[in-house]
């Protein structure tokens, strides 16, 4: 199981670099982060749900993936009224 | 190891692989539009992890949940991806049409 630990460190690790573009930098590029997030933090949880031998635990990526679809659509609505 | 560990390792590997490289080009680019060519790479990424868990665990349970996420992300990547540029170049412009000081010759209808 010490590949499937790996990997799922190495996922939850590349969310830091996307919450810094999120603080650091324009609020359009901090959207474009959120929406990349949004997938990586959906396949660290597939890959710990793996890991840890525990299926029901890839529920938590499987309802992820799609509200992060929607809160990044919500995002953009903001984007689009920004002037 | 058996050989089919060894493929789900490789396909594992390479999945997170790709997902760095998106990360990484995320931080690296300059402009939001340069920014967003970078989520293409997670969209494969997530292909690839999804295909290691059927390698590795055959047809079961974990496996069709990330066959799931990687199908959803791999309609809903594009379609966001799209209404990130057109949200950015509203907020930034005000249309998301070409302007005439840009000198793209458009055809009217």
């Amino acid at each position: 199981m010490k590949e499937w630990h790996l990997a799922a460190a190495i996922l939850v690790a590349a969310l830091i670099p996307c919450g810094w573009v999120c603080l650091r930098r324009s609020f359009a590029e901090g959207v474009v982060a959120v929406q990349l997030a949004g997938t990586v933090a959906a396949l660290a949880l597939l890959v710990l749900a793996e890991a840890e031998q525990r299926e029901p635990f890839g529920d938590l990526a499987v309802v992820l993936a799609p509200l992060s679809f929607a809160g990044t659509l919500v995002f953009l609505r903001f984007l689009e009224r920004m002037r | 190891m058996s050989v089919r560990d060894a493929i789900a390792y490789a396909l594992l590997g390479l999945g997170v692989t790709c997902e760095l490289i998106a990360v990484l080009g995320l931080v690296a680019m300059r402009d939001v539009y340069d920014r967003l060519h970078y989520v293409g790479p997670a969209t494969l990424g997530a292909l690839l992890v999804a295909a290691a868990i059927w390698v590795y665990q055959g047809p079961s349970q974990i496996a069709l949940k990330g066959t799931l996420v990687a199908a959803f992300v791999l309609v809903a990547s594009p379609a966001l991806a799209h209404g990130t540029a057109r949200a950015a170049r509203i907020s930034e412009r005000g249309d998301w049409r070409p302007g005439r000081e840009e000198g793209i010759e458009v055809e009217e209808p």
